[in-house]
């Protein structure tokens, strides 16, 4: 029964994240702002020409996503910092590693649903073609997402308690970020093109790898770093 | 609280003593290795003595690697047994590690100009580098702005091990990226008239990468033993 | 073509002794400073313990 008694906890940390003022409907409804705001100009800047737009999408998405998700990822933990509620949260019996897994759950759905919303505006503004196998392109979307969360969460939990949170998060994770942005940008391009469908489940399968190992890998981690 | 370490002990271990000679061993065998392979090694049919650059780029390339293993090997020695000192040789690999990476990324862009034509192209030896380059620097920024020493430290093993696991995974990606649209820009396989050359300079700039790293080990070591004392001092003495 | 590739070369072995030599003597002059400030603070432990 330990293990419901952690899942509760887990739930209830993430439960905790979304419903705070930061993360709230305003907090929310702001990071989404942003994210829009940088496919706006990234499109200005990269347009008008329909066909150079077209291949930058897939590119634009991503970037909207990954500043935007930095964002979101530093405010995750500001509210344990600004209370001091991080203290007490670690003397709650229980295991670490629910607090972690708590913050990626309060993330992934955080970020699942920010992202929805930027793709759905940048395929309208940068006229991407919807192809047939669309649905593959969410599954690749969904793996760069939860890679995205996992390592985001972990350094944040370091960058937001540093003197220089907003420059280290991305100093941080985005270089750490270079295959997982390679995979799921090559992919999608792969099939919103020609599609060589070979080339575009190569990439996956590396994804799906590098979301598993780092996942475990930042799981490990978090204990050490947790401490205040 | 920190779990003790040896050096909350009042009576230090001494920082360790650098010797001077090494230092000079070790450039004299760099210029010894350089100016053999200069003189001794024949021009290519392909780049020409263009070739010459390899005797110093590769090795460079091969010293950061070392040294980025180095910070592997004891940031996860540090999480295992929490021992100061690996922290501190872990953060001394890293500077010199980084400072070969920068001298890599020149000396590849010092080639690429006139082989290619252009000071960089997104291949993906130099594209790897460079990420590798970025992975360095946060390592070390993040250093610079946490300013407890234990937090510093947990944190810095962290990030340099998850940091070192995504090493292959960049290279790799980054290969799969460029060949799919274009066959590998540089020669794969050395001619045998190169190699022994180049096995000099790379043994040569080993022993500088060695002292580079055991001096400023003693650097962080005497900084840290400073501290603690320092700290003894304020405490008002035992 | 042989000799602006000879500016090249000596670029790159240029470039590669100015980084050495640079971190050499920054390692030195560091050296220097935390050996110094080190044998200061041991002889004021020292010294705080006698008293």
């Amino acid at each position: 029964m330990a293990w419901r008694e952690d899942w509760r906890r887990v739930r209830a940390i993430a439960r905790k994240d979304l419903t705070t003022e930061l993360r709230g409907k305003a907090g929310f409804n702001a990071v989404v702002s942003l994210g829009v705001t940088i496919l706006v100009l990234l499109g200005l800047a990269l347009g008008p020409d329909a066909e150079a737009l077209r291949n930058a999408a897939v590119g634009a998405v991503w970037l909207a996503t990954l500043f935007s998700a930095v964002l979101a990822f530093n405010r995750s933990f500001q509210v344990e910092l600004e209370s001091g509620a991080l203290e007490s949260l670690l003397q709650y019996p229980g295991p670490r590693w629910t607090i972690y897994a708590g913050k990626l759950l309060g993330n992934l759905i955080f970020v699942t649903l920010m992202v929805a919303i930027v793709v759905a505006v940048g395929v309208v503004l940068f006229g991407v073609r919807i192809p047939d196998t669309w649905p593959t392109l969410l599954g690749i979307l969904a793996l760069g997402i939860v890679g995205l969360v996992v390592l985001g969460t972990f350094y944040a939990s370091m960058a937001s308690r540093s003197r220089a949170r907003e420059v280290l998060l991305p100093l941080l994770l985005f270089p750490m970020l270079v295959p997982l942005l390679l995979a799921a940008a090559t992919a999608s391009k792969a099939l919103l093109g020609a599609d060589l469908m070979h080339e575009a489940s190569a990439w996956i399968r590396l994804l799906a790898a590098y979301d598993l190992v780092f996942l475990i890998a930042t799981f490990l981690a978090f204990e050490h770093v947790i401490e205040a | 609280m920190p779990a003790s370490t040896p050096s909350s002990d009042p009576v230090l271990a001494p920082p360790p003593r650098t010797s001077l000679w090494l230092g000079l061993a070790s450039v004299i065998a760099l210029v010894t290795a350089q100016t053999h392979a200069i003189l001794t090694s024949p021009p290519d049919a392909d780049m020409g003595h263009l070739q010459k650059i390899m005797y110093v780029h590769v090795p460079a390339a091969w010293m950061t690697f070392i040294a980025f293993f180095v910070v592997l090997v004891f940031s996860v020695r540090y999480l295992w047994q929490r021992r100061e000192n690996d922290d501190l040789l872990a953060a001394s690999a890293a500077e010199v590690g980084a400072t070969f990476n920068g001298l890599t990324l020149m000396l590849g862009m010092i080639w690429g100009r006139p082989a290619w034509g252009v000071w960089w192209v997104w291949d993906a030896r130099l594209t790897s580098t460079l990420v590798l380059f970025l992975i360095f620097v946060g390592y070390l920024a993040l250093r610079a702005f946490v300013d407890d020493t234990d937090q510093r430290a947990r944190w810095s093993a962290a990030v340099g091990a998850i940091g070192a696991i995504n090493v292959p995974i960049v290279y790799m990606s980054v290969t799969w990226w460029r060949t799919l649209h274009q066959p590998p820009s540089s020669p794969a396989t050395l001619d045998a008239a190169y190699t022994l050359g180049l096995r000099l300079n790379a043994i040569a700039l080993l022993l500088v990468l060695i002292y580079f790293i055991r001096k400023r080990y003693e650097i962080a070591r005497l900084e840290r033993a400073t501290e603690h004392a320092a700290e003894a001092v304020a405490m008002g003495g035992r | 073509m042989i000799a602006s590739n000879q500016t090249f070369i000596i670029a790159a072995y240029a470039v590669t002794w100015v980084v050495i030599l640079a971190y050499l003597l920054r390692l030195v002059r560091k050296g220097g400073r935390a050996r110094a400030e080190y044998e200061r603070a041991v002889q004021l432990e020292r010294q705080e313990r006698q008293s």
